[in-house]
């Protein structure tokens, strides 16, 4: 019986650790590095998660998560509410539409669809947000985030499939 | 556990795909709704998100200690490397602060001295509350941090926060042991500020780049690069006189500033608590105008009595 409850528990972890392991993310990137230049750059973590899950364990990756996870980092980054959400809407949303796309695909190749992905979801973010504020706003910072994201998702994806495989054990 | 049969199959895979399809526009709908809410209803905005870098904070201010430390470690290596040039330099800076010193001493006496014979009002005494700096959300559309110090701590609405350098920001959003600064450099932060000998008044507002622009310059101004920039005082929100920065370009792009903060050094802030109600203190404005009408009703109502 005993057993049986932990074992439950221990399902319910693995379940709900990609969320979590996100919302974590997004937690950390909120750390001031006091790196010169580096903050308007930061690369968009939250975004890493959700493409990462949903393309290895959408039944992990429920749409609600995303949407969580979205408002929370719209909360804690202190501008608008909506367009961050929209965007990671957008990319849980371009994943699942092409989830056959993944099953055979290779590491690169999964690279270069989170590029596009990524391009997608931050230019709806950015969209929207001047929207929001009814001003224009330089994409270029945008621009570069969207770079540091790009070249920040094989680090972070390597370390999301270490601890898979460690979960799996 | 009964198998499905091929019907049921064949059923429940549309099913299932509509289902996630009206899941994904009702969320997209509420995303919009939040958006609408965000532009509606500031108050509820503020409570929601203070409440939740009240629940943050503490856990970001565990983990950033050590992330100080470490850049702090790297900082003393660098400064150890530069001992000697770091030296000369200092030794040259002290002597011109010393003759600095001089003048101002000379200027303060001069300053009392004018202000008894003109029985001039003097300035709110200022406080100042020092707390660390524990988030810096990044990112392309906001210049804001979150520091550990809150309502519990003294820590106001409207107060301006400061390093040694010079004016930072603002404080925009209170919580109990957390608050959020709007740096100047933000694209929704506006500061009232003198410029240059000239003393010209200008409005300081950011646009998310490192350089904040001037605007409503008057049309006389003459401004230079390296004019200093100085908050004026100006809506009793900031004290007169604090430094912000030295203009840096004057032309088609506008007139630039470059603050005296270094921003990737940020670690504490002083908020200064100036003891007097600025503009931005909605709340006296509100129980003043309710007393007046009131007053006002008093007033007709003893007027009608009289007649």
């Amino acid at each position: 019986m005993r057993q049986g409850v932990l074992h439950r528990l221990d399902g319910v972890a693995r379940t709900i650790s990609p969320f979590f392991v996100t919302l974590l993310l997004v937690l950390f990137a909120l750390l001031p590095l006091h790196v010169a230049d580096f903050a308007p750059i930061m690369p968009a973590v939250a975004l890493i998660g959700v493409f990462f899950w949903s393309v290895h364990r959408p039944d992990l990756m429920p749409i609600w998560a995303v949407f969580l996870i979205g408002f929370v980092q719209d909360l804690l980054a202190g501008g608008v509410w909506g367009p961050g959400i929209l965007g990671l809407l957008l990319a849980h949303a371009l994943v699942v539409w092409q989830h056959r796309f993944f099953l055979s695909a290779s590491f690169i190749l999964i690279w270069c669809v989170f590029m596009l992905v990524a391009a997608a979801a931050m230019a709806v973010t950015w969209l929207f947000t001047c929207l929001a504020m009814l001003t224009y706003i330089d994409p270029d910072p945008v621009f570069f985030q969207f770079l540091m994201t790009v070249a920040f998702y094989p680090v972070l994806a390597w370390l999301f499939l270490r601890g898979q495989r460690l979960f799996q054990r | 556990m009964n198998k499905p049969t091929g019907s049921e199959i064949r059923l429940a895979s549309p099913l299932k795909a509509w289902a996630s399809r009206f899941a994904l526009l009702l969320l997209v709908g509420a995303a919009f709704g939040l958006m609408l809410i965000g532009r509606t209803n500031s108050f509820l905005v503020e409570e929601t998100r203070t409440a939740v870098t009240d629940m943050v904070t503490p856990i970001l201010d565990a983990v950033s200690q050590p992330v100080d430390t470490l850049s702090g470690v790297i900082d003393q290596a660098e400064a150890l490397a530069n001992l000697q040039s770091e030296n000369v330099a200092l030794k040259e800076q002290n002597a011109r602060l010393l003759h600095w010193q001089a003048v101002a001493r000379r200027l303060e006496a001069e300053n009392a001295a004018l202000r008894n014979l003109s029985q001039m009002v003097p300035d709110p005494r200022m406080r100042f509350i020092t707390a660390r700096v524990v988030g810096d959300p990044g990112g392309a559309f906001v210049r804001s941090v979150l520091i550990n110090a809150g309502e519990r701590n003294g820590i106001a609405k409207g107060q301006a926060a400061t390093t040694g350098a010079g004016l930072a920001g603002r404080v925009a959003e209170v919580g109990l042991r957390s608050s959020r600064v709007l740096l100047v450099t933000d694209i929704n932060s506006r500061i009232p500020v003198v410029v240059g000998q000239g003393r010209d008044r200008a409005v300081l507002a950011g646009d998310n780049t490192d350089a904040p622009q001037l605007l409503y310059l008057g049309p006389t101004a003459k401004l230079r690069v390296g004019d200093q920039v100085t908050t004026s005082g100006h809506g009793g929100v900031f004290p007169p006189g604090l430094p912000i920065g030295v203009v840096s370009a004057v032309g088609d792009i506008g007139v630039r500033v470059e603050p005296f903060v270094d921003w990737a050094h940020m670690e504490y802030l002083r908020i200064v608590d100036f003891e007097m109600s600025g503009i931005l203190d909605f709340q006296s404005v509100e129980a003043a105008r309710a007393a007046s009408a009131e007053a006002e009703t008093a007033a007709a109502a003893a007027e009608g009595a009289g007649q």
